[in-house]
């Protein structure tokens, strides 16, 4: 479904992203992990369009992706829930679900979408006329995958969800995307960097260390091997 | 104490006309973060177009000289919108938006001088088109009114012409206010202020949104301006006069805040009326500052601002 072959890209001369390819295919949970600055965000960033590529190609569902305009991407059917959250702060709740479904499918969709993403994410259903800027983090995290659903998205792209919760609240989130994608069977991919729990729920990982692919493999070749575990498993 | 319930009347009559062109500069500021100072010349334009609308384009003959002016000076606003829209296309966004979103500054400084270049074209440009004499858009309203009262001894004169000013831009006020809590257009604009990046992982073009609200700010500023030219006469240059109180009232409404700007301009036309009854009127605009000064030093994001950090 979305085929990165040869990325470069960077924001100045200097490259972040080195000659990456990643292949993500319907129906797949990938995940990429990788230490701070590896060039996840920027990954997720030019798949966006909102950092500009020196080199290689994406191409998403057969079309090619560096073609299309930055705001078109959503319409065609990818959802980034962003680093940091990133949630409208001077919106609602419910408005910011509304901005998710600026997308025909999710238009098309919306009765049905908003039903699934309170049962999912019940806080959202409770806090639904709070402005989106007075909710605590997790809430707002949620907030932000749940933005991300009301797309009717055909891939989740999701930025490190559990970055600057509580670990208790991190787990929760894990758990609710565990159980979204259970259900639902949407493609998703996640850049984490509690590397244990990505890779165990992943079908596929890749590590991303500054700015190359240093690894790729389903969970038993990425845990057997040796820097991994070292590294990452701290086993 | 007539004198004040007067100046009362007069400060409320104006700060709704005043409210609605610094809504007009204040959505644009709300929504791209744009220093735009050539606004009050679009606003000169503005009045302008209406004038010409109504005694030069058949509108006087139509619908005579009472309704009249009031339908030109509402049809100016769409002529405006649509030439704000294509300044934005051509100027504007080459120095804003997401060309200027990772630069230093985010192309502040370019757009200063694009704006005061602007300006400067648009008032050289009207003394050569327009000429200097005063024009002004009178309707027989301007010189009467109606009499409130009396009440305990005392009338109130309202001006027939300011008065409708004031109620046509309350009407205004409240169509825009519509237009920005519950549509979509509306709040993917309020999407887009507030954290364009994300607004564009939703699918909304930011460029686009930020030329929607460029050019509706201009047309709702020209409405202001045509209101205003009901019952003062203007010149090429009129818009230098209004431009330092549209950022006045937009700052002191809390910058971003689009019904703050509404409150902002209104306090301005109240202390600019009562300010009156114990100054000379030459230093009306000083009591302006004084005052603003004064909201400023107690509560610097104005009115409604937020003190949050843009994410």
């Amino acid at each position: 479904m979305l085929r990165i072959e040869g990325l470069s890209a960077g924001y100045s001369a200097k490259p972040v992203l080195n000659d990456v390819s990643i292949n993500v295919g319907a129906g797949q949970f990938v995940a990429i992990v990788g230490p701070n600055g590896a060039g996840k965000t920027t990954l997720f960033k030019t798949i966006s369009g909102i950092v500009k590529p020196s080199g290689g190609a994406i191409s998403f569902d057969g079309v090619d992706l560096l073609a299309v305009p930055p705001p078109q991407r959503a319409h065609l059917g990818i959802a980034h829930v962003p680093e940091g959250r990133q949630v409208f702060p001077s919106l609602t709740v419910m408005e910011n679900l509304e901005m998710g479904a600026m997308t025909e499918s999710g238009r098309r969709d919306w009765q049905a979408n908003i039903e699934r993403i309170f049962e999912w994410l019940p806080v959202l259903k409770e806090r639904r006329n709070q402005f989106a800027g007075t909710m605590s983090g997790g809430q707002q995290q949620m907030l932000a995958i749940g933005r991300g659903l009301a797309s009717s998205p055909k891939l989740l792209m999701l930025d490190e969800p559990s970055m600057g919760l509580a670990p208790s609240t991190a787990d929760f989130i894990f758990e609710r995307l565990i159980e979204i994608r259970r259900q639902s069977g949407l493609t998703m991919l996640l850049v984490e960097q509690r590397v244990a729990e990505a890779l165990e729920s992943a079908d596929h990982g890749y590590v991303l260390e500054a700015g190359h692919v240093v690894l790729e493999g389903n969970n038993d070749t990425l845990r057997a091997d040796d820097r991994v575990r070292k590294a990452y498993l701290g086993m | 104490m007539e004198g004040f319930f007067q100046a009362l009347a007069a400060g409320l009559l104006i700060g709704a006309v005043y409210g609605l062109m610094c809504v007009g500069l204040g959505l644009i500021f709300g929504v791209m973060r744009v220093i735009n100072f050539a606004h009050g010349d679009f606003m000169m334009l503005g009045m302008y177009v209406a004038f010409y609308l109504f005694t030069a384009a058949g509108i006087q003959t139509l619908f005579g000289n009472t309704v009249g002016p009031f339908v030109a000076i509402l049809l100016a606003g769409p002529v405006l919108a649509v030439f704000g829209y294509f300044v934005h296309l051509a100027l504007i966004s080459h120095v804003s938006g997401t060309r200027t979103a990772s630069l230093e500054g985010e192309g502040h400084y370019a757009q200063l001088i694009l704006t005061l270049g602007i300006a400067l074209i648009l008032q050289n440009g009207g003394l050569i088109v327009f000429g200097s004499v005063l024009a002004s858009i009178r309707t027989p309203l301007s010189s009467t009114a109606w009499e409130l009262g009396p009440y305990f001894d005392m009338s109130i004169f309202l001006n027939k012409a300011r008065s409708i000013d004031a109620i046509v831009s309350l009407a205004i006020m409240t169509l825009l206010s519509l237009l920005i809590a519950r549509t979509r257009i509306g709040k993917s604009l309020r999407a887009a202020a507030d954290n364009p990046t994300a607004a564009t992982y939703m699918g909304i073009d930011v460029d686009r949104a930020h030329r929607t609200a460029f050019a509706l700010g201009c047309g709702i500023t020209a409405i202001a301006g045509g209101l205003l030219a009901t019952n003062y006469p203007f010149h090429p240059f009129v818009g230098l006069e209004y431009v330092i109180v549209m950022y006045a009232g937009v700052v002191l409404g809390g910058m971003g805040s689009i019904i703050g700007a509404f409150w902002g301009g209104m306090t301005i036309g109240l202390v600019q009326q009562m300010s009156t009854l114990i100054l000379p009127t030459q230093l009306q605009n000083a009591a302006i500052f004084a005052v603003f000064l004064l909201i400023i030093f107690f509560r610097p994001q104005g009115f409604f601002g937020r003190m949050v950090e843009r994410t």
